[in-house]
Formats: structure tokens, sequence, C-alpha cells
């Protein structure tokens, strides 16, 4: 009597100790909204309604557009506006902090342009492509503390970094929501047509309305560059991984640009996770990492980087990061948190690569051993 | 008055049409310009003022001309591209040549002896545009076929002569490869022989031999001016099958035309752009010609 009493408490307990969790069945906690974008991603373009506006009225906006934000103007081969109530210069604030390799700096928004060669002083040749920075300002800093994205980023200790939201390429306010318009009021910036955000450490923090340069880098330092590859649509074996194909003759039959066998049978009877097959092609975003800068104008804000293997289109947009790479940090310190370009520098249109061969040089020869 | 404007704008339309130019291609397009101009001249009268740019320069100068492809160009690259392109002109002087003229090409070639090599030969094609242009060089030596590419503004090459400046009946001459080799051989010593001042290029309409079949390419096709044998070789299976593959509309193809060339209003601008530095190099070029062929005469005692 006494043992059974006992092992039906000892089985209690041990229930008691396993169905500790209460079920709670509620509407609402589920389908809770996992990712929540930022709130800078809003509808951009307003409908384009002709509306009854005279001629008068038009010009009225444009010149209210023109006293805002100054006349058109080409700055650095980009088509803009002169944004005089930006940022002054001369009146920046010094970094109190340097550089260091931990820090992580702001990228800036580039086109690519187009690519050509370069030769070394040895006499090679190696293939670069353009990248220009195209009518970069900084739009808002977001400290750590107010940063905390839905969507984590894959970056460690999120909390210890801030975000910059950039701008390239301002454009007629005119065409563009109230809401968009919105993101722009605080910092003076005239609204423009391309975002991104910069994870950034907070010694790296830009003030709204700096303008970002292609100074911001140095020649021979390795950037990543970030871009959504061309898009091939619903691409073949062939095509989309490099596959062979089979011979066009010799009693082939249908099957010239097929991937043929896909898997094996038995214990492996079915198609292996991976499996190459057809599908889309491109339109992914890709960062080709580890870059050289070859060569900077400062001109016309272009950085000749190493390789044709960019992501994107010629004239597509792509982001411009310091690298990540260990091997591949910076040895000298970088402008901090960017270089604020004086007016009354001096500084020469083109930045060479010590290794890089200037077309104003003579021709290359070798020394006679 | 209704019928004459009618032939005015006919005769108008017609010039233009010629005047189209494909940016490669130098041969029969050039003298329908040079046709056409004339022309043009005695219907608008006196007044229009001469071009400041030279008709000549986008045949002088094809490299200049961007890559038509649209989804390719780029107003900033393409400048930059020029100013470098110039950089490299004002080094070395870069002559006038086409298909067809021979040229001898000095590189620096850290394996060679003296750490320069010169290779004599004939141009036998002529690509791309802005800093990778690049035309091929072919020449027998030792009954060996030989090949070289070269860049034209690589830097290691250190000077390029032009022996015979003249044309030949085809755009590319690929088909040397299959030709006697006495058609490709060049004397490595050559003279260069200077054409004067201001005469046009001379065509050479040599026909060359083909030796038989095997070939590299199916030259029946391809419509070839330059050769003289190719019946020789060809049978009726290969007559039919070239005829089949021929497109004899694609010349009236105005799109087509279009997308391959740049418009004559961008070669303008684009030439306006570095015409003067062009110039100032030619004269200063020409200068130091005449300079250096002026020999003292020796004073004898």
């Amino acid at each position: 009597m006494l043992r059974t009493v006992l092992s039906d408490l000892a089985r209690l307990r041990l229930n008691g100790s396993v169905c500790s969790v209460t079920q709670v069945r509620e509407k609402g906690h589920l389908n809770r909204p996992r990712l929540r974008n930022p709130y800078w991603f809003i509808r951009q373009q307003r409908s384009q309604t002709d509306d009854q506006v005279t001629g008068e009225n038009r010009s009225f906006i444009k010149e209210v557009i023109h006293d805002t934000y100054g006349t058109p103007a080409l700055i650095k081969g980009v088509q803009t506006y002169e944004q005089k109530q930006l940022i002054k210069t001369n009146e920046l604030p010094v970094p109190t902090e340097p550089w260091t390799p931990a820090v992580r700096r702001c990228g800036v928004i580039a086109r690519k342009i187009g690519q050509y060669p370069l030769w070394l002083k040895n006499g090679e040749r190696i293939r670069t492509t353009l990248l220009q920075v195209v009518d970069n300002h900084v739009i808002k800093y977001i400290p750590p503390e107010e940063y905390k994205p839905t969507q984590r980023p894959n970056v460690h200790n999120l909390n210890r970094y801030g975000c910059v939201l950039v701008g390239a390429e301002s454009t007629n306010p005119a065409q563009l929501t109230k809401e968009y318009c919105g993101i722009f009021r605080d910092s003076g910036v005239m609204p423009t047509k391309n975002l991104a955000r910069f994870i950034v450490s907070p010694q790296a923090a830009l003030a709204p309305g700096t303008p970002l340069n292609v100074g911001h880098f140095r020649v021979g330092e390795f950037v990543d560059v970030r871009g959504k590859t061309v898009y091939h649509g619903f691409q073949g074996v062939v095509k989309r991984h490099g596959f062979k194909g089979m011979p066009a003759s010799h009693g082939v039959t249908k099957t010239h640009r097929r991937p043929g066998n896909i898997g094996g049978g038995g214990e492996k009877g079915r198609v292996w996770p991976g499996t190459k097959l057809p599908g889309h092609m491109g339109n992914r975003w890709r960062i080709s990492k580890g870059l050289r800068i070859w060569r900077i104008n400062t001109k016309y804000n272009v950085m000749w980087v190493q390789g044709s293997a960019v992501p994107g289109s010629t004239n597509g947009l792509v982001y411009i990061y310091d690298t990540i790479l260990p091997l591949r940090k910076p040895q000298a310190a970088l402008p901090m948190p960017t270089l604020y370009e004086q007016p009354e520098d001096e500084a020469p249109d083109d930045i060479w690569y010590e290794q890089v061969h200037n077309f104003k040089d003579e021709s290359i020869t070798y020394k006679p051993e | 008055m209704n019928i004459n404007v009618r032939i005015l704008t006919k005769s108008v339309a017609q010039q233009y049409a010629f005047k189209r130019i494909v940016t490669f291609s130098t041969k029969p397009t050039q003298q329908a310009a040079a046709a056409a101009v004339p022309q043009q001249q005695e219907v608008t009268g006196p007044t229009v003022r001469k071009p400041i740019v030279p008709a000549h320069y986008r045949f002088v100068y094809p490299e200049f001309l961007p890559d038509p492809k649209v989804e390719w160009r780029n107003a900033v690259r393409e400048k930059l591209e020029r100013l470098d392109m110039i950089d490299r002109r004002r080094q070395i002087e870069l002559p006038e040549f086409y298909v067809g003229s021979i040229l001898a090409v000095t590189s620096s070639d850290p394996h060679a002896a003296g750490k320069t090599s010169r290779f004599v030969g004939i141009c036998i094609h002529r690509e791309r545009c802005g800093l990778r242009a690049r035309f091929i060089l072919r020449n027998v030596i030792d009954h060996q076929g030989i090949e070289v590419v070269y860049e034209l503004y690589d830097p290691t090459i250190q000077k390029v002569e032009v022996l015979r400046l003249e044309k030949r009946l085809d755009d590319s001459l690929f088909y040397l490869r299959d030709a006697l080799p006495e058609f490709s051989t060049f004397d490595e010593n050559m003279e260069a022989e200077p054409l004067e001042e201001g005469a046009p290029v001379p065509i050479n309409d040599i026909k060359v031999v083909l030796r038989p079949r095997p070939w590299l390419e199916r030259w029946e096709r391809q419509n070839l001016l330059g050769v003289a044998n190719i019946e020789q070789y060809i049978k009726d299976k290969h007559r039919k099958s070239a005829e089949k593959v021929q497109k004899p509309w694609e010349k009236y193809d105005l799109m087509k035309q279009y997308r391959a060339t740049i418009p004559e209003e961008e070669q303008k601008e684009i030439f306006a752009e570095v015409h003067t530095e062009l110039h100032t190099l030619e004269l200063q070029r020409k200068r130091n010609k005449r300079k250096r062929t002026f020999v003292k005469p020796k004073h004898l005692a």
C-alpha cells in the first residue's frame, strides 16, 4: 500500500517537472511581422498626373526649388544642384578620435561607369573598372542605442555600431512623395534618387549634409564593392553553371545543352539539395571583396578598381565599403570620419598608385642586366 | 517649284544617306563621303563654314570613337579615356595606318637580348576602341607564319613606324593565314616608303592566292575582294551553302547601321574635344621630322 502511494507521488513529481510550460493560446503573438523595413523604405515616386498646372505655376515651382537648393550645376561630372546651404567645410569639427583598424567607416554610393586597362610600371597589363562616386551626402546618423534593425545584419555586437543614411544623386522633389521628401527635411539635403545605410562605429559618425567624395578612400587600399548582378532570366545549365553540354552530332539526339544525369539511385535516389540545375540567373546582390584602388581622379570623383568582375551592369549602382578581409586591411590611417575637401586645396586631379604607369610618363623600358 | 523642291530634298537625302559611316570600316564609305562633300557645297553655297575638324579624323583616329553599344557607354568614362589616350600620344607618335599597311613596332621585351624587340609585318586586323585599341601584325619568318597582337596604347611600345602606308580591298586580312606565304612575307630590314604630303592613301588591289582547302574559315561566304582563286577550290555544295547564308538586305537595314555606328553629330563633338590637341601634336611631329631629315652639307676643306 505504502509503496504504491510513494510511486504515485514520485510519478506526480516527475510529471510536474516535465509539464512546467503552460500553453497559452491567444491570437496575435504568432503573426507578429518578422521583418520590419526601415523607415526610409517608402514609396518614392509620386504618381505623375498632368494636372491642370499652368506654365506660370510650373515655373514658380522650379523657382522655389532653385531658391531652396540652388541652381542646377554640373559638379564633378554629375548633373546636380549647387547645395550651398550644406555643411561649410571650413567650420567642420576636427575628428577627435584617430583611425584604428577596428573602426568601421562609412561607405559610399557609386556608379559603375565602365572598364579599361591600365599598365603597371613593370609592363604588366591590368584590367580595371571605373567607379564614379555620384553626388553623395549624409542624410542622417542613427547612434547605436537607437539603431535597432529587425532584420539583424550579420555583424558582431551590433549594438556597438550606429548607422549612417547616405543619399546619392539629387533629384527634383516635385516628382517625389511627401513622405519620401520628409526623410531629408532635417538634414537640409536635397531629396536624392538613391539611399543606402552604412553601419559605422560611433567614432566614424558623420554630420548630416556632409558630402562624401572619392577622397574618402586612399589609392592602394582595398575595397569591397556590392552590387546587383546582371539579370539573365531563366537560364539553362550551360550558361548558368558552365556545363559543357553534349556533342552536336555522333548520334546525340535532343540532349545538346541538357544537364544529363542529376543523381544516383538506391539510398541516394532523389535530387540532392544544391544540385546545379536550370533556373533564374543573376539579379542577386553580390560583393566582390578586396579590390585594390589603382588610381583616383578627384575632379570627376572616379576610382579605378582592380578587375572587371564588379557586380552589375555599366551605369549600374554599387556600394563601396572598406574591405573586411583581414589581410587586406589598410596599413596607414584612413581619413576619419571622411575627407573634408577644402575648396582652396591644390590637390592633383589624378592620384596614381606607385606601381601604376602614368600615361604622362615615358614608355616603359627594361634595364639590360 | 514643287518638282524642284522634291529633287532638291531627294538629292540632299541621298547625300546624307551616303555620309553615315561605319566606325571601323574605312574604305568604301570614305570614298562615298569624299564624293558627297563637294556636292553639298554646291547645294548650300559659300555661306557654310568649313568644319573645324577634318573629315578624315574618323579614319585616322578610329579608336577615339567609343563602342557604339548603348549599354556600355558613359560620357565621363569616355572623356577620361580620351584624356589618357592624348597623354600617351604626347609621349609616342602613333601614326596613321590602316589594315594592309606595313608597320614596324619596337617594344620593350624583358626576354629579348637587348631588352627591345622589333617586329615588321602587315596589319591584318584593327579592332576595339579607346585604350584597348589593338592591331595584329603578320609576317612569315623562317617559313613560319608569325602574328603579334599589339595594343596601341601599351606603354611598353617604344616606336611605331609605318613602312608602307596603304589600304587593301578588305577590312580585315585574316585570309592571309590561308594564302601562300609569299603574300605575307615582308623584309625585316625594309626601308620606309614615304608618301607625298596630302596625297590620298593608295589602295593596293593585289589579289591573294589561297592554298587549297582545308581553310581556317569559309572564305567563300565572306564576299572577299582581295582573293583571286576561291572559285578554284570550292564545289557546288559550298557555293550553294554560301548563297544560303548571304544577307543582301543588310545593307538596307538602317537600324542595324545606326546601332553599329556613332552618329555624325556625336563624332563631331568627340573630335572637337580632342582636335586641337591632336593637331598640335601632328604639327610638332612634322616639324621634328623636317629637322631630322635636313642634313647639313659637309664643309669641304
